[in-house]
């Protein structure tokens, strides 16, 4: 698009139920903070942070959603244009990891058929309290074909690594998508080819 | 011998080493060989002369030295006067210094005196001020001043409690303490007092009289009572007077002029209110509170508000159908069934009033936030950092929990579900009713599409709510993108109908297409197109949409842009909000790219299945003109021109239609394209051609005409396209073959060759009278 400093663009969406810890995962992703007494998030929050990968200049555009319910429509309105989802539920709270299908079912209605989807159980550092076993998350993650992480962003535990390993999988995609894209259709974007463009054998 | 040896070793040992004889005693003792001895004496003779010229000048120094040392003698009286002197001043010094410090450690002691003195008029000021107090409270108080008596006890508690101490301890210890007595009860009867007469001023409704009240709770030390009471004053104003306007409301007429904003109008009223109260008493508050009082104030009116708001609300929900509306909006988007659907033109009114109330709501928080923010800077001025960020962060919990903003969040949330259905099924009912004027290069669609979503991006920009805004940015971007670029992708996936059929399917359709079109009355179906005519205005038309729409997304884009602009500017929206905007916008502009792609694909489409099918044929009639001729065809040809005119007239005459029923824009670029295939084309037929001399002059004369005349009607430049070509028409006019040379490499001046020697040899070879040998032989 524009002349800037970045290789990718990517837009990362953070979804999941009210309290499990988006906020704490972006702000200590971008900003190594964890904020005690995060208030809930009003709306939408966003952040950029720009790392490299092995060489190239990846922007992460992350838009951190508000969980309550009264938000719903607002943070639905940004799944369509999300490169990548993030899950979120808590491990010590049984119903956030009981609200999954619902939020999948969104996931199903709003956002784009490309958009990779990983499974985050947050608050990892409070074990004591878990309520939802790894090997529960782990079984119902691979059922819905997602990749599935446990984090901690109090301890900035695999935090680093959830955005990372997103990144990587993003770059991987969007380089498969120009190269299929670039055989079958000049048309770019949306892989929804247009079959009877087929001509442009003279220039 | 000895004594000159051991003169001359002291002299040496003086000298540093310079004369030092260079022969010792045990040495010359040792030498018994004559010459040898004559040698050592030769050498201690110039030794001897030089030590004695040594001692000359020094001897001559002796009268410089004596005369200094005589200068020195005549110092040394002088020397010891100045030293009886310096003792003398020495002594002096050390008595003055002990003078001084006499007199220092005399003034500190009458320092301490002093201050001690100050302090202790102080305490005697301090215990005559707490007498005057003890006589004046009982005075005032008698006399019902109760400013007066709240001052006297105000003086009363700012005095040192030490004072009160010593003046218990005083010989009047006895009387005072009963004064003292005496002074707390007037205390805690004056603040009974102040706290019934303020609620029996409240009661009546009293506003001096409560005001004279309230100023005087902080001199009694009851700031945070006083507040309470105070807010609890004005929080009954503030009800009573919202349930007048609701009342009103209830009695308001359908048919009155603000009827469908009325409940916009009440929370407006009750927000001016407030805000009324905040900026007539914030001087009070300010005054007798001092700075940083506002936010407790404004934390009592909110709770107020709050209870008001949900009242209105709950009144609008309910008069309104808010809920039901809602339900019914997600009831249609979810069945696809158009029996229960709910008319979109329905919800106008109350999408409208719902972003006005989120104005109101956002406004007043504003308000009040800048309000407290400002008090905040005042009486914090001081503070520490932590202080300052305590009531920032309490600030923002008041803000963000208060009902109020929880309330508006959750309209604004089934706002933005319904402003989105009734986007998408305004645009759906624009496309269905979508229709073509004559004469008009696009449809209608294309400017009610982008009027309806100006309108819906305009009304969610109107309730000053950044994420709603926002949101419906994403909405806007989502309907363009999919829903609407795919309605134009499907007309163009319609293809242009092949013209060489045009004949044979106008005849099998007439029939269908004259039923189609009593039913359509002149306008034509842009869903089933029967008819070839109006299949290629409809594909045309679609092409000029696509532009259109790309340009007004940008144009779209920028109006937003400058109309956020003006949002933010009036402090509306958190940090983030305005790149929040920025990258939403920019996903929306991405989709101008898109109906571009969508453009230049459908021009390609146009030109291989519309433009080349017939372009071709005419081309080909080049291969059915000789150019194998002599002078008698030459000149035939030049009366009656064989192909490039009727060429022409062809060319152009398929080319007026697309230029009437395509916008400047895209013709330039489908002229461009055609042009582009005509060379591409041209170059291929007359590679199958052969030429005589002359047959090489007809053809470079109808290469420069057909050049002249796209020349004419295109704005692209032409020339680089037919480059070749004219490279081909100077090859086939040579008189020779070895006259390629003049054109060719270091000669080739200002040209630039685009065909290979490998093309150049195949052109020579369309000579016929070129032999293949004089074409072989050639270095290219």
């Amino acid at each position: 698009m524009s002349m800037e400093d970045y290789d990718f663009l990517f837009k990362i969406v953070l979804i999941g139920n009210a309290g499990v810890g988006k906020t704490c995962l972006v702000r200590r992703f971008t900003q190594g903070l964890f904020p005690p007494g995060q208030g809930a998030t009003i709306g939408v929050d966003f952040m950029i942070k720009t790392v490299e990968i092995k060489g190239e200049k990846v922007k992460l555009q992350i838009w951190d959603t508000a969980g309550q319910e009264r938000f719903r429509s607002i943070t639905q309105s940004y799944y369509r244009s999300a490169n990548a989802l993030i899950l979120t539920y808590d491990i010590t709270c049984e119903e956030s990891f009981r609200c999954l299908p619902e939020w999948l079912r969104e996931i199903e209605q709003y956002a784009s058929n490309k958009v990779i989807t990983v499974l985050v159980g947050n608050k990892i550092d409070l074990a004591e309290k878990r309520e939802v076993s790894k090997q529960r998350a782990e079984e119902f993650s691979e059922a819905q074909n997602m990749y599935y992480l446990e984090t901690s962003a109090k301890e900035s535990d695999n935090v680093e690594k959830l955005f990372l390993d997103l990144a990587c999988r993003l770059i991987s995609e969007a380089r498969q998508n120009t190269l299929v894209n670039n055989v079958a259709s000049p048309l770019p974007g949306e892989g929804k080819s247009i079959s009877y463009l087929t001509c442009c054998n003279f220039n | 011998m000895a004594a000159a040896g051991s003169g001359l070793r002291l002299l040496a040992g003086e000298g540093g080493g310079g004369a030092a004889s260079s022969l010792s005693m045990e040495r010359i003792r040792s030498l018994t060989d004559l010459p040898e001895l004559e040698a050592a004496y030769s050498r201690l003779c110039g030794e001897e002369k030089g030590v004695e010229e040594e001692l000359e000048a020094l001897l001559e120094q002796q009268s410089t030295i004596e005369s200094k040392m005589v200068t020195l003698h005549r110092l040394g009286p002088n020397l010891q006067l100045i030293e009886g002197d310096a003792r003398q001043l020495s002594g002096m010094i050390t008595f003055t210094c002990n003078l001084a410090e006499n007199v220092s450690s005399k003034v500190r002691q009458l320092d301490l005196a002093k201050n001690r003195l100050y302090q202790a008029i102080q305490r005697a000021d301090d215990i005559l001020d707490l007498k005057f107090c003890m006589d004046g409270v009982q005075t005032a108080l008698r006399n019902e001043d109760y400013e007066q008596a709240a001052a006297h006890i105000h003086r009363y508690l700012s005095l040192d409690k030490s004072v009160i101490e010593l003046s218990r301890q005083g010989q009047e210890g006895s009387i005072i303490d009963a004064n003292l007595k005496l002074l707390q009860e007037a205390e805690q009867r004056l603040k009974i007092i102040v706290t019934e007469k303020f609620d029996v001023a409240t009661k009546q409704g009293d506003l001096p009289q409560v005001e004279r009240f309230f100023k005087i709770f902080p001199l009694l030390g009851l700031h945070e009572e006083g507040l309470s009471k105070f807010s609890e004053y004005l929080c009954k104003q503030v009800a009573n007077k919202a349930k007048e306007n609701l009342l009103l409301v209830m009695e308001t007429d359908m048919s009155d002029r603000r009827a469908a904003v009325i409940f916009a109008d009440t929370l407006t009223l009750l927000f001016e209110g407030i805000a009324r109260i905040v900026e007539t008493h914030q001087p009070i508050v300010e005054t007798y509170y001092g700075p940083g009082k506002l936010y407790t104030l404004i934390k009592h009116l909110q709770v107020e508000c709050d209870r008001q708001v949900e009242k209105v609300v709950d009144k609008f929900i309910k008069q309104r159908d808010y809920h039901r509306q809602f339900q019914h909006v997600q009831n249609s988007m979810v069945r696809s069934s158009a029996t229960e659907k709910i008319e979109p033109r329905e919800l106008d009114p109350i999408l409208t009033e719902v972003t006005l109330m989120n104005a109101r709501s956002e406004l007043y928080l504003r308000f009040i936030k800048r309000r407290i923010v400002s008090d905040f800077e005042v009486g914090d001025s001081m503070a520490s950092e932590e202080v300052k960020q305590a009531h920032h962060k309490s600030l923002d919990k008041l803000l963000n929990n208060c009902l109020l903003s929880r309330t508006m969040q959750e309209l604004i949330g089934y706002y933005i579900t319904m402003e989105e259905y009734f986007m998408r099924e305004t645009v759906n009912k624009a496309v269905a009713m979508d229709m073509c004027e004559k004469g008009q290069l696009t449809s209608s669609m294309v400017d009610d599409v982008f009027y309806i979503v100006k309108k819906c991006i305009g009304r969610a920009l109107s309730s000053s709510s950044i994420d709603c805004l926002c949101a419906m940015i994403n909405h806007s971007t989502t309907e363009l993108e999919s829903d609407f670029r795919e309605v134009l992708c499907t007309k163009l996936k319609l293809g242009f109908p092949a013209t060489t059929f045009q004949d044979i399917q106008r005849g099998v359709t007439s029939a269908v297409n004259i039923m189609h079109s009593s039913l359509q009355q002149g306008k034509f179906d842009t869903k089933g197109i029967e008819s070839t005519d109006e299949a290629k205005q409809s594909f045309l038309v679609t092409l000029n949409n696509v532009e259109v729409c790309s340009e007004n997304i940008m144009t779209l884009k920028k109006t937003l842009e400058s109309d956020c602009a003006k949002l933010l500017s009036q402090g509306f929206g958190g940090e983030q909000a305005e790149a929040k905007i920025d990258s939403c916008l920019a996903d929306m502009a991405a989709v101008s790219n898109k109906f571009r792609d969508l453009l230049q694909e459908g021009l390609s489409e146009l030109n291989s299945t519309a433009v080349k099918p017939q372009v071709k044929p005419w081309i080909n009639l080049f291969l059915s003109v000789s150019h194998n001729i002599e002078e008698e065809e030459f000149n035939d040809y030049e009366a009656n021109d064989p192909w490039v005119q009727q060429f022409i007239i062809n060319l152009e005459q398929q080319m007026a239609e697309f230029k009437a029923g395509l916008s400047p824009v895209i013709y330039d670029s489908l002229s461009s394209l055609t042009t582009s295939l005509i060379a591409i084309e041209l170059e291929k037929v007359v590679l199958k051609s052969t030429f005589s001399r002359l047959g090489g002059l007809q053809f470079d004369k109808e290469l420069r005409s057909l050049i002249a005349y796209l020349t004419t009607v295109t704005t692209w430049t032409i020339r680089d396209k037919f480059a070749r070509l004219s490279q081909m028409a100077t090859i086939l006019n040579l008189e020779r073959v070895t006259e390629i040379l003049d054109y060719w490499g270091p000669n080739s001046g200002p040209l630039t060759w685009r065909l290979t020697p490998a093309e150049v040899r195949q052109v020579l070879a369309l000579r016929i009278d070129f032999r293949s040998e004089d074409i072989k032989r050639l270095r290219l």
